[in-house]
């Protein structure tokens, strides 16, 4: 079982977020954009983030981005999960040290062996 | 010629008020929607957790179908996301009515066109503009790429 950070500004895509993730026996803690995910994750070590990228106060990309700042999280799995698919977008997230890019509507049984496979 | 002139102020006034109701209707729309899909995703995870100790094979064919509302429920985050595009494009016409234009024809059109390209050509907003304009809606060549997009993944 992994403790896993999904961060998203849509209430309702972080309890789906949460559910697929707990149905594979991970415990899940959220965070509604990049500041507050910031301040949970400084408060404990999680062993994988997902964010989404668009998001109010700090966007998804520049969370990914301070979190490589932090040694604790600096080999730690990072994935986007947004609905941009722009090769331009992703080449900012590859850059800024993201993990993975996974564009939404996601599959659940898909998240969870991405998770299972970068927690590998 | 004032009198035309002051015809076409009034036009854009007209269309600078249609276009701040709407993105108010349109607010109200998006806020009252948000609390039934919250309360749906809720309902989801209940029954999720409800799932876990229950023994196969009836909890896999549940499980499948969790998966599948999972699946169907994004697509109103999308709607959400691609209303507040447009809420915020009506929040823009209304804030700066467009240039004097009278007349519906397919040169207006055109001119039309151009005029809201010009003021909306800030990234995701022209991306939108130019999905909503595109003859043949958005099952053309563009939005063909960004639906083959969907649900993809891609470890770096």
């Amino acid at each position: 079982m992994a403790r896993i950070l999904a961060v998203d500004d849509s209430p309702s895509m972080r309890q789906l977020v949460k559910l697929a993730l707990s149905s594979g026996g991970h415990q899940v803690d959220l965070a509604t954009d990049g500041v507050e995910a910031l301040q949970v994750a400084e408060k404990q070590q999680f062993d994988v983030v997902i964010t989404d990228v668009n998001m109010p106060n700090m966007d998804g990309i520049s969370l990914v981005r301070e979190l490589r700042r932090r040694t604790n999280y600096r080999f730690t799995p990072l994935l986007m999960l947004t609905t941009e698919s722009t090769v331009e977008r992703k080449q900012e997230g590859r850059e800024a040290g993201a993990t993975g890019w996974l564009v939404k509507p996601f599959d659940p049984d898909r998240l969870l062996s991405i998770v299972t496979k970068v927690l590998a | 010629m004032a009198s035309a002139a002051a015809d076409t102020r009034c036009r854009c006034e007209t269309l600078g008020v249609s276009a701040e109701a709407a993105a108010i209707l349109l607010a109200f729309a998006m806020r009252e929607s948000e609390t039934p899909a919250v309360e749906l995703g809720s309902a989801l995870e209940r029954l999720g957790q409800g799932l876990r100790p229950a023994a196969a094979p009836a909890a896999e064919a549940l499980s499948r179908e969790l998966a599948a509302c999972v699946r169907a429920l994004q697509f109103h985050d999308r709607l959400m996301q691609q209303l507040a595009v447009i809420r915020n494009l009506l929040t823009r016409l209304a804030d700066h009515p467009l240039p004097q234009m009278a007349g519906f024809g397919a040169q207006r059109w055109e001119e039309l066109l151009a005029a809201l390209r010009e003021r909306l050509a800030a990234g995701s907003h022209d991306e939108l503009f130019e999905l909503l304009v595109r003859t043949g809606g958005v099952g053309g060549a563009g939005g063909g790429g960004a639906a083959q997009a969907e649900g993809s993944s891609e470890l770096f």
